[in-house]
Parts: structure tokens; sequence; C-alpha cells
């Protein structure tokens, strides 16, 4: 689920762009809040390399194949984190694979990155403290994995249908990216099927990387 | 035989309207050209099926110079103009997915170089396929690196700040 470049009006870039940098410039100043900002890089960058290589590893469902993208995990583990971690994962993905692109990373890195903190604030604001109910941390865990890669879809989709040049079929274009949305849902739900495994196992051997 | 006026000229209108009728027999002609094909996939390597292909020729890059869709193979040729050099683009699209590739044809200056008889196109034909183009190994040695990169900079950051060796300890242990 990247964006490519070159499909879209660079208007959708430039905004994308404009939309980044507003929410890295906020998520870095959040950050620098922290009494040691410092002290959560490692994870940070553990989590920015499984984003980085989940994008290889793809699950073909037609039309077309998918594979795990991970912002609500990074949400949840990360915070603040979360937006640069996946914004510089997405630069690698760009450059070493060409996944996405340069022109795109902004659009992609919004895309992503907010339903990220989303996930984040989601899994934080209905999960307060008491993390001894396993049923209901798993529950919040779902909500926030599957939410996260679900409104990722939405975003895709709307900029998809939103774009549709003059120059190609649009009546087909827009069922078959309908018709993707139905694979999106299954990915959906396989990412909150593998948050709540990852979270499950975090709050048995190290809760303290929640508390982010 | 008196032929008559009226059916003469219903003869000849039958003739004339439906000349395919009469036709028995077939004429194909052809034409030697080059052609460019493109393959496009997914990034797990799954064919484009049905995208749709949208050609650009050098001279116009604003409209359409064809139209057209992929195969089941993800497959699509086309025969570019030979008398219009430059890098013709070619977008593949499908479910917001999809790429462009930009093809460069050059014409041999054996003539004008603006499509005389003795032109021929040069394609450079090395990028086909529209992805990539990494092998799965290569694709494993720079997910690795980069893999290594991130925990590179976690084991970095994790690092234990080592606390200063006191110097007086030591001395005390000379002079003791």
């Amino acid at each position: 689920m990247h964006i490519p470049d070159g499909l879209l009006p660079s208007s959708v870039y430039i905004s994308g762009y404009a939309i980044t940098g507003g929410v890295t410039w906020y998520s870095l100043r959040q950050i620098r809040k922290k009494s040691n900002p410092q002290a959560e890089i490692p994870q940070a960058s553990l989590l920015t390399a499984a984003f980085f290589v989940s994008s290889l590893i793809h699950i073909p469902i037609p039309p077309t194949s998918i594979h795990f993208v991970l912002n609500g995990l990074m949400g949840i583990v990360l915070g603040y984190y979360a937006f640069p971690a996946i914004l510089i994962g997405l630069f690698f993905q760009a450059v070493m694979f060409g996944h996405g692109g340069i022109a795109a990373l902004g659009m992609n890195a919004a895309m992503m990155g907010i339903p990220a903190l989303l996930a984040s604030s989601v899994f934080r604001f209905s999960n307060p403290l008491e993390r001894k109910q396993k049923t209901w941390t798993g529950i919040c865990a779902f909500i926030a994995g599957s939410g996260a890669i679900a409104l990722s879809a939405s975003i895709f989709t709307l900029v998809t249908l939103a774009t549709i040049s003059d120059s190609i079929d649009a009546q087909a274009e827009r069922t078959i990216t309908l018709l993707a949305l139905g694979g999106y849902g299954i990915q959906a739900l396989l990412e909150g099927i593998f948050t709540v495994m990852v979270v499950s196992f975090l709050v048995r051997v190290k809760p303290e990387l929640l508390d982010c | 035989m008196k032929i008559q006026p009226l059916s003469f000229l219903l003869f000849c209108t039958v003739l004339g309207i439906s000349p395919k009728v009469w036709a028995h027999g077939a004429n194909i002609s052809y034409q030697q050209t080059q052609a460019i094909e493109i393959q496009a996939q997914y990034d797990g390597g799954t064919p484009m099926d049905n995208a749709q292909v949208t050609v650009y020729a050098p001279d116009d890059p604003a409209n359409p110079w064809l139209k057209g869709m992929t195969d089941a193979e993800g497959k699509f040729t086309f025969s570019p103009d030979p008398t219009v050099t430059g890098n013709w683009d070619v977008k593949v699209r499908q479910a917001g997915h999809g790429d462009l590739v930009s093809i460069p044809i050059a014409g041999n200056a054996n003539g004008d170089g603006g499509g005389g008889e003795n032109n021929t196109v040069q394609i450079a034909t090395a990028p086909t396929s529209m992805n990539s183009g990494y092998t799965p190994l290569q694709k494993a040695v720079m997910a690795a690196v980069g893999v290594w990169g991130c925990v590179g900079t976690a084991l970095f950051f994790a690092r234990r700040k080592s606390s200063p060796t006191p110097a007086v300890h030591s001395e005390s242990r000379v002079e003791g």
C-alpha cells in the first residue's frame, strides 16, 4: 500500500509533504519534551527495521498483493516516535526497493504515520493503566492495530478515487479500487491479530515498552 | 439477350455497395516494425493483469498517444512511431498502484534523423520489466544492510555509558 511516483497530480505530492512536515515537527516537539529523548531510540530503530523489512513479505490477495505495514503496532509501542520512524522506513523502502517513491514520500508518510499516532492515542486512552485485564488489552490492541491499517487503506482509496485522470477508464479503475478494499479488510484483520500477539507478548515480558 | 437498363443499374449498385460479398480473394500486407513489450508486476512478482496502460509520445506528453490494457501476464506491446524520438512514457495503473517508465527511443542518423527511409529505431531494452529488477538474493542483501543499519543505531543508543574509573583508587593502591 504505497502511493507510487508519477501517477498522481503534483498538488497531491506537495500536499503530502506539507502535512508530513507539520506532523514531523509536532512529533519531534513532543519527543523533545521527554526527560530523556534518546532513551526510546533503540526500540524505534528496531521497529523501523521491522517496518522496513515487512514491505518485502507479500501475501497475494487478488487483484493485488498485500504486505504487513505494522503502523498500528509502531504507534502502540513508540508513541510519537512512530511518525519519524515510519518516515525513515519509507525513505529507505523508496530508495532501496522503489516502493512508493521520493515524490510520494510525504503522502505515504502521512497516510501511514497519522493512523499510527491515532492508534497510539486509542490504545492509551482506552486502556488506562491497568493492563492486568488481558482480554481488554487484547481488544484495544486489535482495534489499534487493525484500525490503523484500515484508516491508511481508506486514505489510500480516497486519494486514488479522487485523482483518477481522464486518460484512463475511470469506471474500471474505480471498480477495481473499491474491490481492493476487500483485500485491505483481510490485511486489517491479519494485522490486528498480529498486533494482539505482539502486545500480549510485551505485556508478559516487558510491559514498560508500552508506556512510552 | 437484351439487358434491361433497370436491371443493369441494379446489378451495378449491388456490386458497388457490397464489394466484400463478391470479393472471394484476400490480401494481407505486412510491414516490419520494432515493438516494445513491457511487463508490469507488483513488487511480489504477481503480474498486473488487465491493468490500464497509457502511452505518451515525447512530442506530446500531456495527451495519451495510445491506451490499452495489459494481458493476463501483465504484458503490453506497442509499436512507437519511429519518427518521434525521445523518451516515450508508459504509465500502468491498477487500483491506485502502478508505475511510470520512460523508454528512450533514438533515431539512428543514417538519414536526416527525422523519419527518412534509412532511419532505424534504437530502443534501450534493458529495463523492460516495470519493477525494481533486483534478484531475490540482491533484495535479501539490501534488506540485511538496512536492518543492520537500524540495529546498529539501536545498539549505539542503547550502549551503557561507561563510568569513569577513579584514578585516585589506583594511586592509593600504589601508595599502599
